[in-house]
């Protein structure tokens, strides 16, 4: 039997400090994007490059990204390093832990949309004179994008949800960390988890609304 | 549509919260079990021994209160966080869980009188070169999310201006980061950094001074509406020490020395 009456008005009280929350878990899911689709590219590109080095590199990322938990993935950025004196803030051990599961992810993305992209394509434009780079950069590279822009929404989404797992490195200042903190102190649980439900729901819904959006508002044919 | 049977599940809910008025105590008597929520990576309050079972204080604590009450004792194992979602959902009757009685929390669940009560430590990493309390200001801080002794500790980092303050999620983690060196020091209860320090798990911390706050006075907790409950806990804790046996569960598992008043001079209850 659920014993539990709902009092609301503690908890509203909270919402401006659960919004401030919410900004620094929009800005560490931005910031892991940014680095994660760059790493992206990098592990992209160095799959295709035929150095065995490079591309080992690259399937070890990849391998470790999608095959372990990215709580394990954050846990290990902050109490691994940390056995070896390399000491990160929560900040910077979640942002660095979600970024290396992003790039993961997104290199299998990009990998996906490059077997979209015919390989026609690149010896027309070496035809031209480009160079190797040159026909990656100019050809290949703006349609990958454009093929993986739904995918790569998808993972700005599980980036926002994966800050949640920041608790386990001290994480205090994002959504779910500011979250806990309140219902640590009030034991008003269930609230407080609802309204941040609820905001976790509106900022993912209103990514994915506004990319199926700017999609069709850019790539029509 | 999914958000309007979300909320109606929310408004469901809470209507059935608002009607159950059972009284726990008949409750409790007449299905033969009290289920206590006991927080097992905690000791020597709770805790499992070689072959899994759980151990400690509270643990026996809990047996002693179904004793009282003629049932058997059944322990729920939660962690710090979760002792009101398991109290909520009626997954247990009480949590026996060395709860600390803020007046905050009062407001949400039902306490009865305190059954024991921490002193608690500053426990510092030896390259931080603190030597005392005060020497952790400005420093970088943490201890165990969700405790008594972590809301004290971030208190003081707001009123110191400057350092940090960080909640790890378990015991473990913030005496890993302390020995780590990713924290300068911690406040944790005297009984748990003997502890942690004896077992050489974790180099380079030492317990360097007492913590100068009140003692973390400690006490049952049930749903906020159940008096019956309250008024045979209050009754059964004031009967633990009457009859020495406070004293003995102390000697049993947390050692030689007398064990903390309960009593606060000049005020009742």
């Amino acid at each position: 039997m659920f014993n539990y009456s709902f009092r609301w008005n503690q908890a509203f009280a909270s919402l401006p400090q659960m919004l401030e929350g919410a900004w620094v878990t929009i800005q560490i899911a931005l910031l892991s994007m940014a680095i994660g689709i760059t790493i992206a590219i990098l592990l992209t590109v160095f799959r295709r490059s035929g150095n065995k080095l490079l591309s080992g590199v690259a399937s070890t990322w990849v391998e470790v990204a999608r095959n372990t938990p990215a709580l394990f993935q954050i846990y290990m950025v902050h109490f691994g390093l940390g056995g070896f004196g390399i000491h990160l803030s929560p900040y910077l051990s979640l942002l660095i832990g979600i970024a290396f599961n992003n790039a993961g992810y997104l290199a299998e993305n990009f990998r996906g949309a490059l077997k979209a992209i015919p390989e026609t394509q690149t010896r027309a434009a070496r035809s031209l004179g480009m160079s190797q780079g040159q026909a990656f950069t100019n050809v290949v590279m703006p349609q990958m994008l454009r093929i993986s822009f739904l995918p790569i929404t998808n993972q700005m989404v599980w980036a926002i949800l994966m800050t949640s797992l920041g608790a386990v490195v001290a994480m205090n200042t994002d959504l779910f960390g500011v979250t806990k903190a309140l219902t640590d102190r009030t034991f008003r649980t269930f609230e407080y988890f609802a309204i941040a439900a609820v905001i976790f729901y509106v900022i993912t819904k209103v990514i994915t609304v506004s990319a199926r959006l700017l999609a069709a508002r850019l790539f029509r044919y | 549509m999914k958000v309007s049977i979300a909320l109606g599940g929310i408004a469901l809910a809470a209507s059935l919260a608002t009607t159950a008025q059972a009284d726990k105590l008949d409750d409790i008597i007449a299905s033969g079990t009290l289920r206590c929520a006991v927080v097992l990576d905690f000791p020597p309050m709770g805790s499992r021994d070689a072959s899994n079972n759980p151990i400690g204080f509270d643990v026996d604590y809990c047996s002693d209160l179904a004793a009282a009450l003629g049932v058997k004792p059944e322990v729920v194992e939660t962690t710090f966080p979760e002792r009101i979602p398991a109290l909520m959902s009626g997954s247990v009757d009480v949590a026996v869980a060395s709860t600390s009685d803020t007046l905050e929390r009062a407001k949400t669940v039902g306490f009865s009188i305190p059954y024991y009560a921490f002193e608690n430590a500053v426990v510092a990493s030896e390259k931080s070169g603190i030597t005392d309390a005060d020497g952790m200001k400005g420093k970088v801080v943490g201890a165990t999310a969700g405790t008594y002794e972590a809301i004290w500790l971030e208190e003081q980092v707001k009123s110191w201006g400057a350092g940090e303050f960080r909640p790890y999620q378990n015991q473990a983690d913030v005496f890993l980061a302390l020995s780590q060196g990713q924290l300068d020091a911690t406040v944790s209860t005297m009984e748990v950094a003997q502890a942690n320090v004896k077992t050489g798990n974790f180099p380079g911390i030492q317990i360097v001074d007492k913590a100068p706050m009140v003692p973390d006075y400690v006490a049952l907790i049930t749903l906020r509406e159940e008096y019956g409950l309250i008024n045979f806990m209050d009754l059964f804790v004031n009967q633990q020490v009457r009859t020495g046996r406070y004293a003995e569960l102390y000697k049993k598992w947390v050692g030689e020395g007398e064990p903390a008043s309960l009593t606060i001079p000049g005020v009742y209850r």
